[in-house]
């Protein structure tokens, strides 16, 4: 028998628990040109903020060992432009669609959810206090009292559930999990990039305009790994674990950890298709080891 | 089907060609056919020890074997690397992407401004409008380099019967000078209107975006820029517009007009 590869988070079904991660999937435009979206379990948007965002001046990105930066600076259409033309591209699809959801105070998170509220095709929104290239983000991603308030405002007006997006930039991810599972959170996503930079010796400049950026890719999967298992343990809401996962053995490992679902990220960059190739190797790994379902992993591992 | 493809293709063969220059053939590659000049591809260099792929305007296909041909000078990591593989090795290859060049009217007389190993696209760009019947001796191909060595494949040039027009900076071979003084005097020669095509170096653009803006040339600019994805969803890119705002280079690039991108 196939196994059963849905998963279901805050009441929504998924159709397998591979997303793709806000940033590195743009709208899905690009990515349907490549296979059948509907193969994602969902798509996590590129951050959507009340009015659009040019982002930072070039250079935005830079290769590192393992991984990368980026400060693109949460370049998007902005929300009204966003429900016109994006959301309806992503209709025609059978997966789920999350909106991620950025602002510069509570108010604009508010603002934006409210009308995202109206379009049912916004399965859920995933509220990005985490973007390290944004100051504001950082202010509530720290602050347990604010991230509480953000989330509870957040779904004041949002019918349909929320996932706090966690940064791993804080002293520590547990109390802010806490704190936004008290404020009503549906999920947890996390990690979101950690903060870093590179520099040119040459030119005595950063790599980046924004001197700093957001490292991501394969060399901050052990730390995204660390940080779900310690969330796991100390809130009940579902975790969506994301961090360099670029192979179904990545998948696996989050789902022991604890996550119900993963994300693929940076893994888009040098693999478009990964999350395709990844359904098709989860399913042939549960197989292999008697499993009958993805669930079946959650949390299981067996820690010492 | 898909119009990009993502296959793993084999090292046909791999040329030195001097002055840290290569020459790869890679195949059998499923859309190599459908390849238009400007449009690139981006290679995964083997031995998982650059993160991003690296992306490679394309020099000239072959739809019969299947085949496809990449320049490129040995720069960074990515390129030393891709310099070592041999033949039969295999590499990880996505493409065509971006946007080519829009080719020109049948009876337009064309200047191609190649600098460096910015070549490539315009040789293939010069191939394509030749097997559509444009006349070749309207096509006039500028080629500079620092020094006669840098001026690599000049013979499978010449066999295009373009009228090719050599320069180095050094004056070691052709006219002594930038690829854009040797342009700038032929014109004052030879008046007429032409269309203008270039890729090279970005110091080299932008004098020819500033030449051909200067004397109403129309043409196309053939851009770089480290690409992270190649395919318009990480946004890492980006090149400021004339008009305002960001492209992506390798989504609505790397071709652009003339005075289009601010260079």
């Amino acid at each position: 028998m196939m196994p059963d590869l849905t998963v279901e988070i805050a009441g929504v079904k998924f159709n397998n628990p591979i997303l793709t991660a806000s940033g590195t999937c743009g709208y899905g435009e690009e990515l349907a040109e490549l296979f059948d979206l509907s193969q994602l379990g969902g798509i996590v948007t590129k951050s959507i903020t009340v009015r659009p965002r040019e982002g930072h001046p070039p250079p935005r990105t830079a290769e590192t060992a393992s991984g990368m930066l980026n400060a693109i600076g949460l370049a998007n259409v902005g929300v009204d432009k966003f429900i016109e033309e994006k959301l309806k591209f992503l209709e025609k699809f059978d997966t789920r669609v999350i909106v991620n959801v950025a602002g510069a105070k509570v108010q604009e998170y508010v603002e934006i959810s409210a009308r995202l509220a109206d379009c049912p095709r916004a399965d859920m929104i995933e509220l990005n206090f985490s973007c390290p290239n944004v100051e504001a983000g950082m202010a509530i991603a720290g602050d347990p009292i604010a991230a509480e308030k953000a989330v509870r405002e957040v779904k004041r007006v949002f019918p349909r559930p929320v996932i706090a997006k966690l940064s791993p930039n804080v002293t520590d991810i547990v109390t802010i999990a806490r704190a936004c599972e008290g404020g009503g959170a549906d999920a947890l996503s996390l990690i979101n990039t950690l903060v870093g930079m590179a520099v040119d010796i040459e030119t005595f400049r950063p790599s980046l305009t924004n001197n700093t950026g957001g490292l991501s890719g394969p060399a901050v999967k052990p730390v995204a790994l660390a940080m779900v298992y310690k969330v796991y343990k100390a809130v009940k809401v579902p975790l969506i674990g994301l961090g360099g996962i670029s192979n179904y053995k990545d998948v696996v490992e989050f789902l022991l950890c604890g996550a119900t679902a993963v994300q693929i990220g940076t893994a888009l960059f040098i693999e478009p298709d990964a999350p395709i190739k990844i359904v098709k190797d989860l399913r042939n790994y549960l197989t292999k080891n008697k499993l009958g379902s993805a669930r079946e992993l959650v949390g299981q591992l067996r820690s010492y | 089907m898909s119009r990009i493809a993502i296959e793993d293709v084999k090292i046909l063969d791999s040329s030195d060609l001097g002055r840290g220059n290569y020459r790869l053939i890679l195949g059998p590659f499923s859309r190599s056919r459908s390849i238009m000049a400007g449009q690139f591809v981006h290679l995964q260099v083997p031995g998982g020890s650059v993160f991003f792929r690296r992306a490679f305007s394309v020099y000239d296909v072959n739809p019969e074997e299947k085949t496809l041909e990449i320049l490129f000078k040995v720069f960074g990591r990515g390129t030393a690397l891709l310099a070592k593989c041999r033949r039969g090795d295999t590499v990880n290859l996505m493409g065509p992407l971006g946007h080519g060049f829009d080719p020109p009217g049948k009876k337009e007389s064309v200047i191609l401004a190649a600098g460096g190993i910015g070549m490539p696209p315009l040789y293939f760009l010069a191939k394509q409008m030749i097997q559509k019947k444009h006349e070749s001796d309207k096509i006039h191909f500028f080629y500079g380099g620092n020094c006669r060595a840098d001026l690599i494949e000049v013979a499978r040039i010449k066999k295009l019967g373009v009228k090719l027009h050599l320069s180095t900076d050094d004056g070691s071979f052709g006219f002594k000078g930038f690829v854009t003084s040797a342009i700038k005097e032929y014109l004052e020669n030879n008046k007429g209107n032409y269309r203008l095509y270039a890729c090279g170096p970005t110091g080299m653009l932008k004098a020819i975006d500033h030449l051909a803006q200067e004397r109403t040339i129309p043409g196309q600019l053939s851009l770089e820029a480290p690409m992270p994805c190649g395919i318009g969803v990480c946004l890492g890119c980006v090149l400021p517009l004339t008009s305002g705002g960001y492209t992506r280079v390798c989504r609505e690039g790397p071709v652009y007009d003339i005075g289009e991108v601010l260079l």
